[in-house]
């Protein structure tokens, strides 16, 4: 979140550069910034810690995952950008949401120099998906919003229909590290 | 395409959407261009097939094919860059077009077609040429992608 979104490709010096990971979902590459991201971890290693949702309320989430004392929502990658069924290997756990995202896989890091804007035409989910556009390597990506995997609106949904369940499940994590 | 005339009659660019000519002010139209690569990600904005580099902006494509043809248009070697008003913001957008591209001027006559979209219509060598209203053949575009994509969903 380090940089202002512009319009154009500016120079490049006159900008401040941005770590970011590649990854993508099914076909398609994405962006986000490092700083927003907490862990990166294989699916296999999270077997123990997945807790599955009774109430399931939105389709993009189904599970919970507990990581250091915190637990987060798992978010199905491709159900969020409404793709075609993947195959995800990687999570994303984020570092300003409560939220862990399932990805394909890994690309690359990188160094983002410029953030452009969506354009004004795009006028769907989109808007929250994402903070605007990169280019890397010569190929337009566009730049995940960490907060945009789940509104505000989500969290209140599923806190709503599921009480207490992340508190809980955190601190039970907690409980089993004591004992 | 040269977009240069010292005439006071109005002028037209006329292009091609699949098989159909079709024509827009000249005011609307910036430049035309040969297909540079399209960039695609996930939206779920009507029409647009993804975003095109130009000048370092990001253009968005617009396939005017769902509006004018019923589908989309097929693959198409230029894109015209037209001028749209969104928000009072003013942005480029690339519309996909096939075969030549003329800049016409004539005088716009009261349009016999009933799409709502056409506000016009040019007489050229014996062919009636539709004038669109760019932003209402957008939006009868995206009112036509919707309703195949919910006739799809429709289906067993």
């Amino acid at each position: 979140m380090t940089q202002k979104v512009s319009q154009s490709l500016m120079p490049r010096n006159s900008r401040r550069r941005e770590q970011v990971a590649v990854f993508s979902i099914a076909e398609y590459s994405f962006v986000i910034s490092a700083a927003s991201v907490q862990e990166i971890r294989s699916t296999d290693s999270l077997g123990g810690t997945v807790v599955e949702m009774d109430r399931p309320v939105l389709r993009k989430v189904r599970h919970i995952v507990e990581r250091d004392a915190r637990a987060y929502y798992v978010v199905s990658g491709y159900e969020h950008f409404h793709l075609p069924q993947s195959r995800p290997t990687t999570v994303l756990i984020l570092r300003s949401a409560p939220v862990a995202v399932l990805v394909d896989r890994i690309e690359e890091m990188a160094e983002m120099r410029v953030l452009l804007a969506l354009p004004q035409s795009f006028r769907g989910e989109e808007r929250t998906w994402y903070r605007g556009l990169t280019v890397l390597d010569r190929k337009v990506l566009p730049v995940a919003n960490p907060l945009g995997f789940l509104t505000a609106g989500d969290l209140q949904q599923l806190e709503e229909q599921n009480p207490g369940l992340l508190q809980s499940a955190a601190a039970q994590r907690v409980e089993r590290g004591r004992g | 395409m040269n977009m240069e005339t010292g005439s006071l009659v109005p002028s037209f660019v006329v292009f091609q959407v699949g098989r159909r000519r079709v024509a827009l002010s000249r005011e609307d139209v910036a430049e035309l261009i040969a297909s540079p690569l399209l960039f695609s990600f996930p939206h779920t904005t009507p029409l647009i097939t993804g975003v095109v580099l130009r000048r370092g902006r990001i253009v968005p494509v617009l396939d005017l094919g769902p509006a004018l043809l019923g589908a989309p248009s097929p693959p198409a070697r230029f894109f015209l860059v037209v001028e749209r008003r969104i928000s009072n913001i003013s942005e480029r957008c690339a519309i996909p077009v096939q075969g030549e591209c003329e800049l016409v001027a004539g005088i716009m006559m009261p349009a016999a077609e009933q799409d709502d979209f056409v506000s016009g219509c040019l007489e050229l060598n014996d062919e009636q040429i539709d004038v669109l209203d760019l932003e209402k053949a957008i939006a009868a575009g995206a009112r036509a992608e919707a309703e195949t994509i919910t006739a799809g969903e429709a289906l067993p």
